[in-house]
């Protein structure tokens, strides 16, 4: 911001260069790493999990600024802006992956999703754009103060701010399931039901998706969205971890009603953006399956293995898939994938990427989607609960329905007669834009068929629940 | 030689399909010729190396799985790159490789619209690497992934290269492409059944001490680990995952928009290899692992095949689309496949793994017969056809052929496959209701009859008689030499089959006894 107008080209090029030097003391950290670091009092930790998530969101965040290089000069003005807003985001984002007190967890999750509410709204003379950044901004006022509250309680009960004291404060006086726990459980769970959009807190995501800039709404799809979950996974296993059995159940009724809604109304959709906009929440579903299951049988541990795969795979299949509908709805000109018909014979290249992307999604073999919907079943049917064999099934048939809408875009640019033929429109495919392709792609690929990668993710997640 | 045995053979008889696929995306589209030439040697090759394999392959223990190996995969979950082949697998592998090479020899001359070449052979060796994969896969993972992956391109095969027909279906409002609406039928079902077949492997894995391995689990199946409530769960959603593919009545629906949909090269490998998936799958998983329920589901299993049998039967008798009957013709055949299965005995699995073969081989034959007709007439209305032995005397002839190998006619390979599941049928495992089998034996054979009265009929309607003024002053194009050199293979490959059956049960036969021996005790 604080450069001249005339080098905001150098901005874009800081920024890339920025976040890609911040993976730098993640991998010493990682290098170097024996057991986890705490610092501040406790309330902030370095452990493997920490720098994995970092390390994930910081690849998120360099792929959506690839994304936006093109489309933010396209703009003209606002460019300082738009890469520090991302970046603070980022910052929060970060800081959530490693904080263990209500404090550093609640400025995290605020600091990730603040900046997006401007984001949103960056398209300021489109009438939905507005619309959008406004919805967001209402309800993600109303989650931060359901999250507030709920914080409060705990901190009226216990007197305790870092995670480990209040749990087993709450251990202790035998109040892991009173009705004030609960209530904070309940109120967290729904403020952070925003952050993530799952059924019934989804209704402001497809207007802002939709409205927002196309990288931001894959940020919001992607980081967002993780960001909530990784708050999520840390609250309930660090501070609700006794009361498991009650919001389990809460989680699975969630996590049943997001996975099916979400595709039911994904099936109607003929806007790209709306269709992934219900998609992810659909996907949201499946992320959140293990870990309800995990709140009713206890084994956190796998929970967290499953759901941690699933949103790693999911978020760069996602960002791909959001490549694919940038390319051919600028190529096209048109908000309304029907009429993409044939398109994908102007770069055979962009229309496979965009099936690799979409039969990702949609969990076809050997794409990595195959596997986060495999350990996801997985936990579910190791867990020998009914609840959990029921959701298992809820979950199948849900893949099945799924498969309608994620195969239609293929079938649209492959198979669909062209409807305007038009010989001299240029397909365009930048150059940032080949690289968020080829490594969104190649981690599609290598974690559908090496899966044993994330292997390293069980280790993980145990050390993760072990203190 | 050693390097073939310890697994690297099968595992380059998997993936050089799938790698050779890659290098033809890398080719320039311009480089038509350079893509053809490229995709047939790679095929040639994978169907030399399988060949070189049947040779390997130590046919006095064809009971004993071999040439495999186990290599660590997945650790976190224990799932293993474990492959292997045995009596069971290694006919329906080799006739894989070859149907592929045949395939591509097809499609070298006779590609459908759009052409692009590139895409369509790329996606035929995609193909091949999941049908072989699935073929020589000891893991349920492993297994699972390959079983899937013949899903993207088959779909694309119909929905690009499939038949623009417009059409109205009941339930759409606007009218549809068939290609369009049978590419998603097709993925759909199949789709669902896999879903559900995958909860299957999941619920075998955490009662069979966590391993995904098939040689384990049936090991585990055998002494009486799945059992109850749990193990009919479990055999109901593999008889899903597998029946929607063979297919078995009342599945089957997707079959006959598929085949009918599809480009000539799309129908046959369908036809040949994609249906064995599931007919194998319930030979390799489904009664090894849990051999109480399949003799509890056994009655069910040919009370289907018997009316799959008679209903395809049927079907075939009001169908006025040549490619239509042949499909239908299919759903028939592959009832008996399923009643060989039921019967739980030797002779009828043995029937089964020759029925399957010799469907391969007579039904990808008139695939591509029915789809040359087709493309030469531009009609595949039987009721416009008529006195092709005329008009196209080459073509024509096979199709008499292979009409008569497919309706059983002794001496062919259809024969075996019929004549052996009745036999089956007839005196089925002990314990077994032999009222229900001895029904679904006579049905099957009043089935036969059948089958016997629509090919006839087709033949009549097709072969002979006068040919419609229509095509009098048509220039009508016989067989060529890449079709030639496609179908005559096939034809060699029914007769000797029909006169040397001891070419395929001298692999299964040890096989299929000791898997019963193990299943059922005796």
């Amino acid at each position: 911001m604080i450069l001249p107008r005339k080098s905001k080209y150098y901005v874009a090029a800081f920024a890339l260069l920025g976040t890609l030097f911040s993976l730098a003391p993640l991998v010493i950290q990682w290098a170097s790493y024996t057991t986890p670091i705490y610092a501040f009092e406790n309330s902030f930790v370095i452990d493997k999990f920490s720098i994995i998530l970092k390390g994930l969101f910081i690849l998120i965040t360099y792929l959506t600024f690839l994304l936006s290089i093109n489309f933010i000069e396209s703009d003209k003005y606002y460019q300082g802006e738009y890469y520090y807003l991302l970046l603070s985001s980022l910052l929060g984002a970060l800081i959530v992956s490693s904080s263990r007190d209500l404090l550093t967890i609640f400025i995290g999750i605020e600091l990730a999703s603040t900046p997006m509410f401007l984001l949103s709204g960056w398209k300021k003379g489109d009438r939905k754009s507005n619309e959008g950044a406004i919805k967001f901004f209402l309800l993600g006022v109303l989650s931060a103060s359901l999250i507030l509250y709920g914080f409060s309680l705990l901190y009226g009960l216990s007197g305790k701010l870092v995670f480990s004291e209040i749990s087993s404060y709450l251990l202790g006086a035998s109040l892991a399931n009173s009705p004030v726990v609960l209530l904070s459980a309940i109120l967290v769970i729904s403020g952070i039901g925003f952050k993530i959009s799952v059924v019934p807190f989804h209704s402001w995501a497809p207007d802002t998706y939709e409205g927002a800039p196309l990288p931001v709404t894959a940020y919001l799809s992607v980081s967002s969205k993780a960001t909530g979950f990784v708050a999520l996974i840390i609250l309930l296993t660090k501070v609700f971890a006794g009361s498991g059995s009650s919001w389990g159940i809460i989680l699975v009724i969630i996590s049943g009603l997001t996975m099916t809604l979400g595709n039911l109304v994904a099936l109607q959709q003929n806007n790209p953006v709306r269709l992934l906009a219900y998609s992810s929440i659909s996907q949201a579903g499946f992320i959140l399956a293990p870990i309800a299951i995990s709140g009713i049988t206890g084994d956190y541990q796998d929970g967290i293995f499953a759901s941690v795969t699933y949103l790693i795979i999911y978020a760069f299949m996602n960002l791909g898939a959001f490549l694919s509908v940038h390319l051919f709805s600028n190529y096209a000109g048109s908000t309304n994938f029907y009429e993409w018909g044939g398109a994908a014979r102007k770069s055979p290249l962009a229309g496979v990427l965009t099936t690799i992307f979409f039969f990702s999604l949609a969990g076809i073999p050997p794409l990595g989607g195959w596997f986060a919907k495999f350990v996801v079943f997985r936990s579910l049917l190791g867990s020998a609960n009914s609840i959990g064999i029921a959701l298992g099934v809820v979950g199948a048939i849900n893949a099945v329905i799924a498969l309608v809408y994620y195969a239609r875009i293929s079938k649209v640019i492959w198979m669909d007669e062209p409807k305007s033929i038009n010989e001299e429109k240029i397909f365009q495919f930048e150059n940032p834009l080949k690289v968020v392709g080829v490594f969104t792609v190649l981690i599609t690929f290598v974690s559908g068929i090496f899966p044993g990668i994330f292997s390293y993710l069980g280790e993980v997640s145990s050390i993760f629940f072990g203190n | 030689m050693e390097l073939l045995t310890n697994g690297m053979g099968l595992s380059v008889v998997v993936f050089f399909p799938l790698i050779s696929a890659f290098i033809i995306t890398l080719i320039p589209k311009a480089q038509e010729q350079l893509i053809k030439r490229f995709a047939l040697v790679s095929s040639l090759i994978t169907f030399v190396l399988s060949a070189v394999l049947l040779f390997q392959f130590d046919f006095s223990s064809a009971d004993k799985l071999q040439l495999g190996n186990k290599i660590s995969w997945i650790k976190s979950i224990n799932a293993n790159y474990e492959i292997g082949i045995d009596g069971i697998s290694l006919p329906l592998l080799v006739l894989s490789t070859f149907i592929t090479v045949l395939a591509i020899i097809y499609s070298i001359e006779h590609l459908p619209e759009p052409k692009s070449p590139k895409g369509f052979l790329a996606l035929i060796l995609v193909l091949e690497t999941g049908m072989n994969g699935t073929f020589v896969a000891l893991d349920l993972i492993l297994f699972f992934v390959f079983f899937e992956i013949v899903l993207l391109p088959m779909y694309f095969m119909i929905g690009i290269w499939g038949d623009k027909t417009v059409r109205t279906v009941s339930g759409f409002k606007n009218q549809i492409e068939t290609r369009l609406y049978a590419s998603i039928k097709f993925f759909v079902f199949t789709l669902f059944g896999s879903a559900f077949m995958l909860l299957g492997f999941l619920g075998l894995y955490y009662r069979g001490n966590k391993t995904f391995s098939i040689p384990e689990l049936i090991e585990l199946g055998t002494s009486g680990a799945f059992t109850g409530t749990f193990a009919t769960l479990v055999f109901a959603v593999l008889f899903l995952g597998f029946a929607v593919k063979v297919p078995m009545w009342p599945l089957h629906t997707w079959l006959p928009d598929a085949h009918t949909a599809a480009p000539t090269v799309g129908s046959v490998l369908l036809a040949a290899i994609l249906l064995k998936l599931g007919s194998y799958g319930f030979v390799r998983i489904a009664i090894p692992i849990l051999p109480d329920q399949a003799k509890a589901w056994a009655p069910a299993i040919a009370i289907l095949s018997a009316i799959g049998i008679i209903y395809g039967s049927l079907a075939c008798l009001a169908q006025t689309d040549l490619k239509r009957l042949i499909a239908f013709s299919s759903v028939g055949h592959m009832g008996f496949v399923m009643l060989g299965i039921a019967s739980l005995t030797p002779i009828g699995i043995n029937a089964a793994m020759i029925g399957m073969v010799a469907h391969g081989v007579i039904t990808g034959l008139l695939f591509f017969l029915s789809g040359s007709m087709a493309h030469t007439y531009h009609t595949r209305d039987m009721g416009r056809l008529g006195g092709n032995m005329k008009l196209l005397p080459k073509t024509g002839a096979l199709l008499g052929f292979t009409a008569m190998a497919s309706l059983g006619l002794p001496g062919l390979a259809g024969f075996w496959g019929e004549f052996m599941a009745l036999l089956g049928a007839y005196n089925p495992l002990d314990g077994l209701n032999i009222t229900v089998f001895r029904t679904s034996m006579v049905a099957g054979a009043i089935g036969t009859v059948l089958t016997a009265g629509y090919l006839l009929w087709m033949l009549q309607r097709v072969n002979l008689g006068e040919p419609s003024d229509e095509w009098l002053d048509k220039d009508l194009h016989d067989a060529d030499v890449y079709e030639l050199s496609a179908w005559i293979p096939l034809v060699v490959l029914t007769v000797l089959i029909g006169v040397f059956p001891k070419l395929i049960f001298g692999a299964t036969n040890d096989a299929v006894i000791a898997m019963l021996s193990k299943a059922f005790g005796g």
